[in-house]
This record gives structure tokens, sequence and C-alpha cells, in this order.
């Protein structure tokens, strides 16, 4: 397990390991999501850490409800609303994926939860009460797959991992 | 009770669905961690909403902890994610609808020929699935109390933990 950068740009960037075009519910083109391998530096000032396995080159469609903090703004992992958040998300029935967007080693600045299908499950985002959220389209060749986490815990082991896969080995 | 599954020994990789219906691997549920694996008669038994009362306040614990809790029953899938968010539960159920496994651990309760559930049984693991505690709860004395499951996780954790004591 590894993880990877990501961001969502206005067009397609360089040097990319996954990219797919989005758009908003009501088909809107909404930019791009775009992937780094997590050993590139940091591709942009607003690219976050993502968990590795949520981002698949050959991967189909789907849905994401996408939580970003507006530029400059974070929580600290410690706050209790992302504790809360993450609660949450233990509660409720498990997403295809689920990472939440890391920066530095201690900073979330939101979450990326998807579904191949579009189903209730995105209609509520718990971590949408920390920063604003939008439910996208996403084309082909980028959303991976991932186990949902075990529980209870909602500690990340290490700094720098995202949760709730909360430690990685070095990249395989 | 099957006669492997004592102190020391490893507990079999279980491959069974998730409440939501995913097939999971028990390997990949402990992950690194310390795991609490408890068998449960069904959602219907008394004796089981008061212990699972009991494990979902040291849920508030274990959340902090780097602990890992799996419950697993002979209930489908459904009613195992209704039960669990009924409960407050935010950790993992196991489905064992088609009795896959009950016989082979062991495990059946033969008391019961209704229901034919699993006999309540609480396992305490280290992350390589080896036994470190083993709790008959067929009587509902015979359950670990919550300070005993802390005394088993503390026991894990100080084995496991390379940085147990940092100094």
């Amino acid at each position: 397990m590894s993880w990877a950068w990501f961001d969502r740009c206005g067009q397609p960037a360089p040097g990319v390991v996954a990219s797919a075009p989005v758009w908003t519910a009501d088909g809107a083109r909404a930019g791009f999501f775009c992937a780094w391998d997590h050993s590139a530096a940091q591709p942009s000032s607003t690219a976050s850490k993502i968990d590795g396995r949520a981002i698949d080159a050959q991967g189909g469609p789907g849905w994401v409800s996408l939580v970003l903090a507006p530029p400059g703004l974070f929580l600290p992992f410690d706050d209790p609303a992302v504790a809360h958040a993450t609660r949450m998300v233990l509660s409720m029935p498990p997403a295809d994926i689920v990472s939440t967007l890391v920066e530095g080693d201690d900073r979330c600045r939101g979450a990326f939860t998807g579904e191949r299908e579009r189903s209730g499950r995105l209609a509520y985002d718990p971590f949408a009460t920390l920063f604003p959220a939008v439910t996208l389209r996403v084309g082909a060749g980028f959303l991976g797959h991932m186990p949902a986490p075990t529980g209870p815990s909602t500690q990340r082991y290490g700094g720098g991992n995202p949760w709730p896969w909360d430690r990685f080995g070095e990249p395989t | 009770m099957t006669p492997s599954l004592v102190v020391g020994a490893p507990f079999p990789d279980l491959v069974l669905r998730d409440h939501a219906g995913s097939e999971r691997r028990l390997s990949q549920l402990a992950g690194d961690d310390p795991v609490l694996l408890q068998f449960y008669r069904g959602w219907w038994c008394p004796k089981e909403q008061a212990f699972f009362r009991n494990l979902v306040d040291l849920q508030a614990e274990a959340e902090v902890a780097y602990t890992r809790f799996v419950s697993v029953s002979v209930d489908p899938p459904e009613v195992q994610a209704a039960f669990r968010v009924g409960i407050g539960a935010r950790w993992t159920f196991l489905s064992d609808s088609e009795r896959v496994w009950v016989d082979e651990l062991g495990l059946m309760e033969n008391a019961d020929a209704t229901h034919r559930p699993y006999l309540p049984t609480v396992f305490t693991l280290r992350p390589d699935l080896t036994i470190q505690s083993v709790y008959n709860g067929y009587w509902f004395w015979g359950r670990p109390t919550n300070e005993e499951l802390r005394h088993d996780f503390r026991a894990i954790s100080q084995a496991i933990r390379s940085d147990w004591d940092p100094t």
C-alpha cells in the first residue's frame, strides 16, 4: 500500500499516473481528476495525499463525493470534527472507495468517497460538515477499489498517512 | 470447540461476507493490530444484546488504541447491518449464514436446534492471528469483562509494538 498525489485540475496535467474528466450531477464539465505518483514533487500547491488504492488508471467510471478545503485551509486530524466524521463513516454502509485527503503529516484537507454505481451512499457525506462538498461523475481511467475499514479505529498510526487505512510501507 | 483453538495456536484465516455482503479475509481485517474476534448467537439473544453493550462502550477506547473488532454470526449480512447500526457498533460484522465455518471451528451451539447459532465465544488475537485468550460465553459470566479485554490488548500491544517503551 502506498499513497499518491491527488488534485482536481482545470485541464489534463502533465506527468500523471491517472487522469479522468469529471462532470457535475447535472452534466456540466467540472475539470479533471489527476493523480501523480507519490515520488513526484508536490505537483501543485493544492494537491493532497490520497490512498493509492483509490486510484486505478484502468478503473471504470463512477461517482465521487469530493470534500475539499478551500486553498490554504485545513483541519488538524486530531480535531474533534474530523474524528466525528470518521466515526460516522464507520457507522455507514461501506463505500467502494474512501480516503481522507492529507496535507503534510497532520492536516486534513477533505475526503474522497467513491462508488462505481451511483447510490444513496454519496447523498450524505460526513466529511461535508468540514468543508464544501460536491458530487461528481468521473470518467473511466481513474477510480480504484479498496476494502472497507475494519473499525472501530479512527486514528492514523503514523503521520502522513491518509485515514482509514492508517499505515503504509514502502511503495509496491 | 475444535481442540486446536487454544492459547498460542493460530486461528484459521476465515473468509466470509461482511455486513455489506463483500467477501473479507480475517487476516486482512486484522492488519497490524490486536483483534477482538467475537462469535455470537444472533441479534435476537438478550445475552448477546447485553454483551454488545459492553463492547460498544469499549469501542470508544479501541478507536484510539489501534485495536480492531470483528463479530461473527449466522445472521445474514442485511440482518447484521441493521443490528450493527441499531447498537451503534462501528466495526466489521461477518456472516456465516451458510454455516461454512461453524462446524469446522467446532463452535455450533447444539442446544439450539432452531437457530443453529454459534456458541458464544470470544477470542483475542495477535495480528498474525495467534490466539491470546479464549472466553467461552455459553454462560454469560464466562464472557470477558472489558477489564479482561484491556489486559489482553495491553499484553498483545506490549508484545508487538517495538516502541512500547520509547525510552
